[in-house]
């Protein structure tokens, strides 16, 4: 459907406008939707009557439908009946009003006839033609639909009631539910069938754009892969994560439940929100209700798509014509002689690059083309008034977009049984209640490389040198081998990056399973008193197994064994909880409600078992076929080499947590809750245990007061909240209040005449690994909110804003001391972090006709990070060195009033396109990066204009936190079809671009005066400087769905529904950014493989989120 | 009123069950101790001892922020070499830095290994009355002691004076220590160690890899050496206010030379790895050849009679832990030849990032002044002499800078056939498969880094008795030392001494302090220019390295790591000579 032409067609738009609105938009015929609604609130703004916008509102809405007439007696005189009325047929005259005055552009259409019908003027006036006994119903979104029977009435008077049903409807605040216009804390509430029809894997890829102030970002596209999920903003660089409880039990993984099993996610985002979860809540907590049962018929349902994937963008990777070439240019620029690429290329490839073969794509060779994926999901629901069910079963599989032959898999098993059967009931209510919820997941997991910097094979893939080729002459993957054959010289150590792939990177299998299990009862002696207890026992599992095989691919990429690493965990974990509620009957209009309640959580004793063993090739046993099916210890187990076995239990954690909320109410109209927690975490040391966590929040519907009477024809609901509290973050290893000595192989020693040693386990040495503070204790956190909620329009219009300032104090964090401490910084309550921003959320719902009806929401939040204060004299929090190369420096930081994980480096300002140039720079008193410039090297900024370029010259170049975030949502229901689209963008923030060198924007370099003033020639270090930051700004179409429901078309069939849909997922993404995809959640990986939480935005060779167009149906019964 | 009753009804319930569930929360550790209850036993002492050498490797993990690589190159023997994007040790040749960051690992390994020296010396001293066994106790004690003080003396030199920890509860933000303090706290230390130590022979009571008495009495005399020549000092200063006079020192190095049963091995060339069993029949320098001792030529291997003391190196390079690269001696590759070089044509050489490209002057001198000397050629590698030159591959192919023709062999990864057939391709090590007892799996398939397990040499006895040559202005030690070179007797002279240890002791890290403590660095490094040299293939003569200007602004201090001057609020100073913009290296331009 194209809009505009819609409205060419049907409308004549100039009479509609002009009267009403008192402006005529020069391109009106091409304006779309959005910007439609744009010029609707404008009007707004510029105090236009607001019945003039309503009646706006409405014709545009109907000359959006060019099926549907507009009839109305002030407007039909001076236009149109486009529809034909028969003459046998009786006139109804009426008028429509709701308490407030005549309601405009409700629909009036005759039952059993939905072609017939008309719409409501400006003055609520209608008059339609019916067949004698008709009935005609009236109906009007957010007023509750009227069927009124003609029987011979000519004059009609209807009064239509309001239907704020969704405020009425409840949402999950953590140990109880709260009506949705008495919440005074900020929440947003998505629901299941939300997340479930973007038929995304994990559930918070469809969060994303849906909850504003959630921030999600994926780690990379990578089946399986996690997110970084943190609620506004990064309050710590310790464990910023939300805390997740599902189905009540903290602790849970979302991921780890298929969407269809989701009844609810409610996000609690303001600290008096969360403090019922006291010192898990610093960072937000994210509730997730699955689905229960329900009494009646038993339905089941199934949702199941299948869906192709591609790869949405490919890098221009170099040719081996154009890396030779630039090869030669920089040695010529350093004056070096240029390479005979016969000696180093051997002559057999250099003949193919002089025969015009353009080199190879190791990318486009790994990558796989039409990837699948299917998800089937199963849900059942019944029961009777005592004993109600609901099962789901699922399994999803999302095959990678890369890996091409050991592309990355991801499959997915969930089972769900959640039950609840009355024992004892009363005459109002159920007095005694047990009820369980079981889920139980199951995946496995095979992936590519996507640690580090050289530990990447989407990476390698890139930086491979396109003169390599990927194929011997028999077919093989070229290797070392072949090089040598060849008598190839050039950069030995430079591997068939495929080759070490196949051979090991790619070759591993993780499988986890977990089960939740939580049982409960409910005993209610009197109405409104009820006591809950519950017991949640929870499992995760995981085992691990990868292989290496001999291979020999470089100099230095190479294996003579066959390496097999096999690991399982088990952990256990049980929470025992006591609540008391009680819902106070109504004393003239108070309304109160007490919570009072105890939980107890506790990790027992889980198990890490870990084994890795190697048999040289030669040795190993002829069980071991170099597969991962045979990839199992016990075949290497004939010889002990190279072997590391490491056994050890999980850290031993407790929580002991006491709470109470107080709700109160004076008519619906002025709201208070009251929260205090208090929690002991067994991470500290006696003395320091204890927090404790107030909250207060209160909300006012200044809509309910009597002065605001005047406004209730196009204000329903205006309700001011405002709320502070505080909360914690209690989530650092254990023992941190000791110095704990540590007794690893990180330090061994070889004393003894032998030669060799060939364990590492002889002679461990014990070293402290940090300072002790026995003081550690709690980081707080404390927000201010302040929020809005509004409806218009008769419900129609939301309108939520919300404004916040969040201070994590007490940060907890590991300030870089002194090396001369000689060992690990303690843990120290050092430093305090501010997040404050804006959160606004419109939507609008309406419906046209009786069959048309639509929604778009839309929704921003800006949020800004700052760091406060930092305990030491620097004030720093360093980033890793090691991480963009061996070599390479520290390029991001945390730092006293800098946003946590900024990008620290060289402000460059050109290039030096002549020697006028660099003169000028030394005689402005300018360092520079080089003692003796040339004409092509980069102007580094002499930050502190001391005259020299050094450390202190690096600044802040970037930031990959937004600033902004948006979300977009529209969606159509007409008749049987629905249409969906869903938008999100991320605006303001930098990205790490790691390989435009191997790309063809790397012609873009300074070749000679004038050529470029960006990138310059060879630069000698490896220093981040602004030009290796890109602008990733991004507004991606996540999903576009398109279904129709055959129960329009076949009412008879057995099913509630039949629906069959197309969706198109990642369909377009808006950015200028340069590298595969602009959502990058990776922060780097040292060395070590080990890298900071706090930290995102570094590409090195991302694995991009595919695009994906699918087809599915969902059945019900 | 409702709330009221609440309130105290919560406010009691919580009263009471914090108190009683304060036990639910308390949790151990099963894998861990800490240091409230560690250590219990001289065995837990001899654990967190063991962590004191396991630093040794740790530090060795990154050999360009090193003490051993750093005084190498600054010296006169060694220019920077590697390839431009490796431009650090071209910088340190020229006391200059190309980066920042370049002292940060050696400044912040050093304190690591201090800390845990101080936390052994505090935690054995809490044992010592208890213990069964004293003698073990004060052994371990006394190592504590000797790496403490050879911590030290490596920071001394390098930078100064500098903050003075010796104890685990102290103040960090410690400022500079003036020189004397530092030099009488190793001294004290070394004294300590020397009197708590073992009496036994160095290979009698301790395994080998252990700190000796032996060991502390040679380190005393080399900073003992170093603080009076340097410093220019009659003696040196105790901790206790006491001194230490030069016959004292004497007497240490006496005891050392007369009591501890190492000896000089039977022929130099036996002392390096290039005469290994797989190598040395294959090796033309070597094959057939009769060494001074009469027996044919054979590598004396680690922990062998000559050896003082050394870092020990083990199977266990890879990326499991921070720093455990350093369980490989990383040094050995990093001299090895650059790029594509390094197999059949340049056996028994391997290769590895170019560190380091000998100073031609040195072949020279020691041509003219000492032309019968075999260590001449066992100990450089003159390519041209030995290797097919057309087979060579030239530095305008590797990139290779500072190309002078000349290698150190003391320090070059090592080839053999059996490894190569073994392995079916040429690998960085003797110790790749041609050790039967080897597995490589544990490296990560690091063929050219993982497998390099030479001992780094620290103290040997030919150093030992070069020092006691220098100390009592005599040339016994100093020719028996020549006779193992087969080399005539020589009268003692500061000159002869000077050269001796030069040719002796070349490229194992000693040179840039002897020319420091004589004060002829300015001239021995004024000695670099004027050499024609390669830079990735292009011809270039050094006339003028800047040394003498580099020297003087500094005195062979190196710049203290900026990032702990800022993080110490200006509480550390930063070494003259390091804040001007002529410290900072960017590009080759010394024609």
């Amino acid at each position: 459907m194209y809009f505009s032409s819609l409205l060419r067609k049907n409308c004549p738009l100039r009479a509609v406008f002009i009267p009403y609105i008192g402006f005529y938009p020069p391109n009106f015929e091409r304006m779309n939707l959005f910007s439609i609604f744009a010029a609707g609130f404008s009007i707004l703004t510029k105090n236009k009557m607001i019945k003039n916008f309503k009646g706006t509102a409405l014709l545009m809405g109907i000359c959006l439908m060019s099926g549907l007439a507009y009839s109305s007696s002030a407007w039909a005189s001076g236009s149109h009946h486009a529809m034909s009325v028969e003459q046998q047929k009786q006139t109804v005259k009426g008028v429509v009003n709701d308490n407030y005055g005549s309601v405009i552009g409700a629909s009036v259409i005759e039952k059993g006839n939905p072609t017939n019908g008309v719409i409501t003027d400006f003055d609520g006036n209608f008059e339609i033609s019916v067949n004698p006994g008709a009935t005609i119903v009236v109906s009007y979104i957010g007023y509750k639909s009227q069927e009124i029977a003609i029987n011979g009435q000519t004059e009609l008077n209807i009064l239509l009631e309001s239907d704020a049903q969704d405020l009425e409807e409840v949402v999950v605040v953590g140990y109880g539910v709260q009506k949705k216009k008495l919440v005074t804390g900020a929440t947003v509430q998505v629901k299941g069938d939300d997340i479930a029809k973007l038929n995304t894997t994990s559930a918070l890829t469809a969060l994303q754009g849906q909850t504003p102030g959630v921030n999600i970002t994926a780690s990379n596209g990578q089946p399986g892969e996690g997110f970084k999920v943190n609620i506004r903003g990064l309050g710590t660089i310790g464990d910023s994560e939300p805390l997740y409880v599902i189905d009540g039990v903290a602790g849970g993984d979302i991921n780890t439940l298929n969407p269809a099993d989701i009844e609810t996610i409610d996000v609690l985002k303001d600290a008096a929100s969360a403090a019922i979860y006291g010192s898990r809540a610093a960072n937000g907590v994210i509730l997730v209700t699955t689905k229960q049962g329900k009494s009646g018929k038993i339905s089941i349902s199934y949702d199941g798509y299948v869906g192709v994937q591609n790869a949405y963008k490919m890098p221009q990777l170099l040719s081996a014509q154009q890396m030779m070439a630039l090869t030669d240019e920089s040695r010529y620029m350093e004056g070096i002689p240029v390479l005979d690429w016969k000696t180093q290329l051997g002559e057999r490839v250099y003949n193919m690059v002089q025969n015009g073969w353009q080199g190879s794509n190791f990318l486009e060779e790994i990558r796989v083309k039409n990837a699948i994926t299917h998800n089937h999901a199963l849900n059942l629901a019944g029961g009777t008034d005592l004993s109600k069910f609901s099962a789901g079963f699922s399994y999803t599989k999302q095959d990678g977009i890369f890996g091409k032959p050991v592309a990355s898999t991801y499959n997915r098993y969930t089972a769900r049984l959640n039950s609840s059967h009355v024992l004892i009931k009363g005459k109002e209510h159920d007095i005694l209640r047990f009820g369980e919820n079981l889920t139980f997941y199951y995946s496995t997991k095979t992936g590519i490389a996507q640690v580090m910097n050289g530990y990447n094979d989407i990476q390698n893939a890139i930086d491979a040198m396109p003169i390599l080729p990927i194929y011997n002459v028999n077919g093989g993957l070229y290797s070392q081998a072949d090089k040598e054959a060849d008598g190839w010289i050039y950069s030995n150590e430079e591997p068939n990056p495929i080759m070490a792939m196949v051979n090991e990177t790619g070759n591993n299998l993780n499988r986890s399973y977990g089960l939740n299990a939580t049982a409960y009862m409910d005993f209610e002696p009197i109405k409104g008193l009820r006591y809950h207890t519950s017991f949640s026992y929870k499992n995760t599992s995981t085992t691990d197994r990868s292989l290496t095989v001999p291979y020999t691919a470089s100099t230095n990429k190479t294996s003579d064994s066959y390496t097999v690493i096999q690991s399982s965990s088990v952990g256990h974990k049980i929470a025992f909880e006591n609540t008391l509620t009680y819902i106070m009957p109504t004393m003239g209009k108070w309304n109160l409600e007490f919570i009072i309640g105890q939980s107890f959580e506790k990790t027992t004793i889980g198990e890490d078992l870990s084994v890795k063993n190697s048999a040289l090739n030669g040795t190993q046993l002829p069980t071991m076929q170099g597969d991962m099916d045979h990839a199992w210890i016990t075949n290497t187990a004939n010889a002990l080499n190279g072997t590391t076995i490491s056994g050890k239990p999980w850290p031993d954690w407790s929580l002991l947590s006491f709470f109470g909320r107080w709700n109160v109410n004076y008519n619906e109209k002025y709201m208070a809750t009251f929260i205090i927690r208090a929690d002991g975490s067994s991470n500290f040391a006696r003395g320091h245990r204890w927090g404790t966590f107030p909250s207060v929040s209160a909300g006012w519907v200044i809509s309910s007061e009597k002065f605001m009477e005047k406004t209730r024809s196009w204000l329903d609901f205006l309700k001011l909240r405002a709320s502070w509290g505080k909360n914690g973050n209690q989530n650092i290893s254990n023992f941190q209040y000791l110095s704990p000595v540590a007794f690893d192989p990180s330090s061994v020693y070889n004393f003894g005449q032998t030669i060799l040693n060939t364990t590492g386990t002889k002679n461990i040495g014990a070293y402290a690994t940090t300072l002790a503070n026995e003081d550690v204790t709690w980081e707080t956190s404390q927000q201010l909110d302040l929020g809005i909620d509004a409806r218009f329009i008769n419900g129609r219009l939301g309108l939520a804003f919300d404004w916040y300032n969040k201070t994590t104090k007490d940060w907890l964090l590991q300030a870089p001391i002194l090396d001369t401490a000689g060992t690990g910084a303690p843990f120290i309550n050092g430093g305090d972090v501010e997040n404050k921003g804006f959160e606004v959320a419109f939507s609008w719902n309406d419906q046209i006709g009786n069959d048309f009806r639509y929604g778009v929401n839309l929704n921003l939040s800006y949020n800004k990070n700052e760091v406060k204060r930092i305990a030491n004299p620097e004030g720093i929090i360093h980033g890793d060195a090691g991480v963009l190369s061996k070599t390479s420096n520290e390029f991001y930081r945390a730092q006293v009033g800098y946003p946590i994980g900024y990008f620290w480096g060289y402000q460059t300002a050109g290039i030096f396109q002549d020697q006028t140039d660099i003169d000028n720079w030394i005689a402005a008193g300018n360092g520079l990066a080089t003692s003796n410039p040339r004409p092509g090297d980069i102007i580094y900024v002499d930050a502190n204009h001391d005259g020299k370029i050094d450390e202190n010259d690096k600044t802040m170049i970037g930031d990959p936190n937004p600033d902004f975030r948006l979300g977009f949502g529209l969606n159509m229901n007409y008749k049987g079809f629905d249409f969906g689209l869903t938008a999100t963008g991320a605006f303001g923030h930098q990205i790490y671009f790691g390989y435009r060198k191997n790309t063809t924007y790397a012609l873009d370099r300074w070749h000679g005066e004038g050529t470029s003033n960006r990138y310059g020639v060879a630069v000698l270090s490896d220093d981040v400087t602004n030009l290796n930051l890109e602008n990733a700004d991004y507004l991606r179409i996540q999903n576009i769905t398109l279904g129709y429901d055959f129960k329009q078309l076949v009412p008879k069939m057995p099913f509630s529904k039949a629906r069959l849909y197309v969706s198109a997922q990642n369909l377009f993404t808006f950015t200028s950014y340069k590298g595969l995809d602009p959502e990058v959640g990776f922060g780097g990986n040292n060395l070590y493989g080990q890298g900071n939480s706090w930290m995102t935005g570094v590409d090195l060779g991302s694995y991009p989120s595919p695009r994906t167009f699918l087809v599915g149906i969902n059945l019900s019964y | 009123m409702n709330t009221k009753i609440f309130k105290y009804a919560a406010a009691a319930l919580m009263a009471i069950s914090l108190t009683a569930c304060e036990d639910w929360m308390d949790t151990e550790s099963y894998t861990e101790s800490n240091t409230a209850n560690f250590p219990t036993s001289i065995k837990d002492a001899d654990m967190l001892v063991t962590a004191i050498y396991a630093n040794l490797n740790h530090a060795a993990s990154q050999p360009i922020s090193s003490y051993y690589l750093i005084s190498e190159i600054a010296s006169d023997d060694r220019f920077g070499g590697a390839t431009i994007e490796d431009p650090s040790m071209v910088a340190i040749d020229h006391m200059m830095v190309s980066t920042d960051t370049q002292f940060d690992f050696l400044w912040k390994i050093h304190y690591r290994g201090i800390y845990r020296a101080n936390t052994a010396i505090e935690g054995i001293t809490r044992l010592l009355e208890t213990a069964n066994d004293k003698e073990l106790a004060n052994q371990l004690l006394g190592e504590s002691y000797f790496l403490r003080a050879y911590y030290y003396y490596e920071l001394a030199e390098m930078f100064g004076g500098v903050p003075l920890i010796t104890t685990t509860t102290e103040e960090i933000n410690a400022p500079r220590a003036e020189a004397d303090v530092v030099y009488a706290q190793i001294g004290s230390d070394l004294v300590n160690a020397i009197s708590l130590m073992s009496n036994k022979k160095y290979n009698e009571y301790v395994e080998a890899g252990h700190a000796t008495k032996w060991a502390a009495e040679a380190l005393l005399a080399r900073v003992f050496l170093f603080y009076t020549g340097f410093y220019q000092k009659e003696s040196m200063p105790l901790a206790d206010g006491k001194s230490l006079s030069k016959n004292e020192v004497i007497s240490y190095v006496d005891d050392c030379v007369q009591n501890s049963g190492h000896s000089l091995v039977g022929d130099f060339r036996n002392l390096w790895t290039y005469t290994n069993e797989y190598t040395v029949n294959d090796y033309a320098y070597t094959k057939g050849v009769t060494g001074i001792d009469g027996n044919p030529l054979l590598w004396a291997g680690n922990s062998n009679a000559e050896e003082v003391f050394a870092v020990k190196f083990m199977n266990f390079c890879g990326y499991t832990y921070p720093y455990q690269e350093g369980y490989s001696n990383y040094y050995v590759p990093f001299f090895g030849f650059k790029g594509t070089n390094g197999g059949e044509n340049t056996f028994p050489f391997g290769n590895g990032n170019g560190f380091g490209p000998v100073v031609p002057d040195l072949w020279d001198e020691w041509l003219s002044s000492e032309p019968n000397d075999l260590r001449r050629q066992a100990s450089i590698l003159r390519i041209e002499d030995e290797m097919d030159m057309s087979q060579f591959i030239a530095s305008s192919v590797t990139g290779q800078y500072e190309e002078t023709g000349l290698y150190g062999k003391k320090m070059m990864p090592v080839l053999s056939y059996v490894a190569y057939q073994k392995q079916g391709t040429w690998v960085n090590s003797i110790f790749w498969a041609a050790y039967p007892g080897f597995d490589k799996a544990n490296n990560y398939g690091m063929t050219q880094w993982g497998g390099h397990f030479q001992d780094l040499m620290i103290i040997r006895f030919a150093d030992v008795l070069l020092m006691q040559s220098e100390l009592k202005d005599d040339a016994e030690g100093m020719n028996k030392v020549r006779a193992r070179a087969g080399l005539p007797a020589v009268n003692y002279s500061l000159e002869a001494l000077q050269r001796e240890r030069r040719h002796e002791l070349c490229f194992e890290g000693l040179r840039w302090g002897d020319i420091r403590r004589w004060h002829i660095a300015e001239t021995a490094l004024k000695s670099q220019d004027n050499t024609t040299m390669q830079n990735a293939g292009k011809t270039v003569v050094q006339r003028d390295g800047r040394y003498q200007a580099r020297y003087t602004a500094t005195n062979g201090f190196f710049p203290v790591p900026l990032a702990q001057i800022q993080l110490s609020n200006g509480v550390l100073t930063q070494n003259p000579g390091w804040e001007s913009a002529d410290a900072r290296y960017a590009r080759w331009d010394f024609e």
